[in-house]
């Protein structure tokens, strides 16, 4: 009778151990970040995401692929996966939240966040708009311990009269830096950071911050770029390193401050910020500046950024002329607010805000004028201290002064016309 | 029309007919789901769907007549037989564009579409022509079916492998599918090398009975998986989490290689008592 040959019986299984050791073999070779996820789901999105996005949104695909978090092994799904509070969206075999917030960077980036929520781009950004009506009892005290009157306060009036379509298109675009999520967190990190490159060199960039902060209401983009620092830096900035980790940011990657230097980042030493106003010792934004709540700390954590460029004599006497125009734009805005405050005590204005020309132009002197001449005199920005400034706010209250005489003159006219028709009256 | 005139189809012949008309339409089902992950977003993803529901009803006629060698019906069936046949090509030369084309990494390949996935159609095409031009007392036809139940499993690992690549074998027994495919591999090669070791064949068919039971609990599995699936309704869990049919494949192939070690077998007993 015959038997099964030992040869064919080993050769069968010899074949099927070397495929199985094979196969063992090459998945050992794959990346680490492609096979150690937390989840098989996570496994899945490091590759199962781009198979698709990278036929129908190609360019967020190549953006993360450049990214630091690409270099990290950050996957799709650790940034979109839906957190509590969160809306979900199943797609195509992943739940993920419909709409990313600063509570899904928080996961990792936590003291980041936290920073960032006790600044001014977060609730009194949006207060700023949209006034306190949004924002949980919690969130207000959390905003008013470090900035008072900021968030429990009520609706821009100009933007209630421009009308939603322009606060949508037009304030809600900056201003929703600081807007509430469904999530419980506030705002939205990919304003400054983008979405896929999540890139700490765009956010160093000026034109990243100057999407908000340019214009004539805060025109801090054109300062800089007239500025010493502005200059220097578009001279220089292929020479700079901008992506470097901002704990080990040194003036040999960017020899050149942008917003970011001076304000935020964790200089050689420095501690690093994500609270922008940490460093701020006026209120400059305000028709009449006064000195912050943390003035002394901030100026010498300003200046302790400045120390890496400047020596502390010109640094001192930079502060004090800048702090002599803050003063001047003081009692210039006083003044105007005077005239205001005279014809509104006269009756010769409503009690209804942006109904009077002369309403627009006092707005004007100080939001537009008075902050760029207090903004260029700390930015170094000459011409937006003298001809986008001060010139402005001598040529607008001479105007004011004509408007208000003019207001008085035409009272008068209208209070003698009505005597005399009066007298007319009893003759009669 | 089939001939009245003509022979009826051996068993074992009429079994494949069976097997390759059963395959073919149950593909329709089978890449209705798995297209819809892509949710037929190229017009040519209906293409297999439209074949596979159409095909069976030009089969049928050949096949419940158990006469499939002449007149309509082998006509019918070697046209079924090449375009299953070039519709498995391009389908496999159309998922691998998804991504493998712009970038031949291993990445690439484990995350685009499954390109073993359309040679099914090409295996079962090969079946029907085999039926057609190899005769019924041919002594090589068990060998050929053994040899596309080898095919079949060579398909059956990569995809498995590929599979569970994506999951970068998060379970351990993710690994069971991809070494039953192997072993199964290794020994229809060798009974293809060797089909007059009538004890091998023994060895093969508990090999093939491996497979059965590697296929259902691989069923089973993949069902607990769709169950516990991050969606929160169970056709979006079968579509898009573990290909719930998949598994099946193991005991469908094992059928077609036992046909063909019947086959072989039964010819070599005749040939011992000949002798």
């Amino acid at each position: 009778m015959q038997r099964v040959k030992f040869a064919h019986v080993f050769i069968a299984v010899f074949l099927g151990t070397a495929i199985v050791g094979a196969a063992l073999l090459v998945n050992a070779k794959r990346p680490d970040v492609d096979t150690r996820q937390p989840s098989a789901n996570h496994v899945k999105a490091t590759g199962k995401c781009a198979e698709c996005h990278r036929r129908e949104t190609s360019a967020v695909v190549h953006q993360y692929e450049t990214s630091r978090h690409a270099a990290k092994g950050i996957n799709c799904l650790d940034c979109h996966k839906a957190l509590d509070g969160q809306n979900k969206l199943e797609h195509k075999g992943f739940v993920i939240a419909t709409h990313l917030t600063s509570k899904n960077c928080a996961k990792c980036h936590k003291t980041e966040y936290d920073q960032f929520a006790r600044s001014r781009h977060a609730a009194p950004a949006w207060a700023a708009v949209a006034g306190s009506k949004d924002f949980t009892a919690e969130q207000i005290a959390h905003a008013e311990k470090y900035h008072k009157g900021a968030v429990l306060r009520k609706a821009n009036a100009l933007s209630l009269l421009e009308g939603p379509a322009a606060i949508r298109s037009g304030c809600a675009s900056c201003h929703d830096v600081g807007r509430p999520n469904s999530d419980g967190s506030i705002g939205s990190c990919t304003d400054c950071h983008s979405r896929h490159s999540s890139s700490i060199a765009l956010a160093r960039q000026p034109e990243t911050c100057g999407q908000c902060h340019m214009g004539p209401d805060h025109s801090q983009l054109e300062i800089y770029s007239e500025s010493k620092h502005g200059v220097l830096y578009n001279a220089q900035k292929s020479q700079f390193n901008m992506h470097v980790d901002s704990q080990k940011l040194s003036t040999a990657d960017m020899s050149v401050p942008t917003c970011s230097t001076c304000h935020m980042s964790g200089l050689e030493g420095n501690k690093m910020t994500h609270d922008t106003t940490e460093r701020l010792s006026w209120f400059l934004f305000a028709a009449k500046s006064d000195k912050r709540p943390i003035f002394d700390r901030a100026q010498v954590e300003m200046k302790e950024t400045c120390l890496k460029c400047h020596t502390k004599a010109p640094i001192d006497k930079f502060y004090d002329e800048a702090e002599a125009v803050v003063a001047a734009t003081n009692i210039k805005v006083n003044e105007a607010a005077q005239i205001i405050q005279k014809l509104r005590d006269e009756n010769l204005l409503t009690p209804k805000p942006f109904d009077e020309p002369i309403e627009f132009l006092y707005f004007d002197y100080w939001h537009y004028y008075g902050r760029t001449a207090k903004h260029g005199a700390f930015m170094g920005g000459a011409d937006f201290v003298q001809w986008h400034g001060n010139y402005e706010l001598l040529k607008m209250l001479t105007d004011m002064k004509h408007m208000a005489a003019e207001l008085r003159a035409a009272k008068h006219r209208s209070n003698v016309k009505g005597q005399s028709d009066a007298e007319g009256q009893s003759n009669d | 029309m089939t001939d009245p005139q003509a022979e009826k189809s051996p068993l074992k012949v009429w079994l494949v007919e069976w097997f390759a008309l059963g395959n073919l339409a149950f593909l329709a089902l089978d890449i209705y789901m798995a297209h819809s992950i892509n949710q037929f977003t190229h017009w040519a993803e209906w293409t297999p769907v439209v074949f596979s529901l159409g095909v069976p009803i030009v089969l049928l006629p050949g096949v419940l007549a158990r006469r499939h060698r002449t007149g309509t019906a082998r006509f019918a069936g070697m046209s079924v037989g090449i375009a299953s046949v070039l519709l498995g090509i391009v389908g496999m030369v159309l998922h691998l564009e998804s991504t493998f084309f712009s970038e031949q990494t291993l990445k690439a390949l484990i995350y685009a579409a499954p390109f073993a996935g359309p040679l099914s159609y090409t295996g079962v095409g090969l079946l029907l022509i085999l039926n057609r031009l190899e005769p019924d007392d041919s002594p090589h036809w068990g060998t050929w079916i053994i040899f596309l139940a080898l095919c079949g499993f060579v398909g059956n690992l990569s995809l498995s492998l590929c599979d569970h690549a994506q999951n970068g074998f998060f379970h351990p027994t993710e690994w069971i599918s991809v070494a039953a495919s192997a072993f199964a591999v290794s020994f229809l090669l060798i009974a293809v090398i060797r089909p007059q070791e009538i004890w091998f064949l023994k060895w093969c068919v508990a090999m093939m009975l491996l497979q059965v039971i590697v296929g259902l609990l691989g069923f089973a599995l993949h069902l607990i998986a769709d169950f516990t699936g991050p969606a929160a309704n169970l056709t979006t869990n079968l579509i898009y989490g573990a290909p719930i049919f998949a598994p099946l494949l193991f005991p469908n192939l094992a059928i077609l290689a036992a046909i063909g070690i019947w086959e072989l077998q039964s010819s070599r007993m005749i040939e011992t008592a000949v002798v």
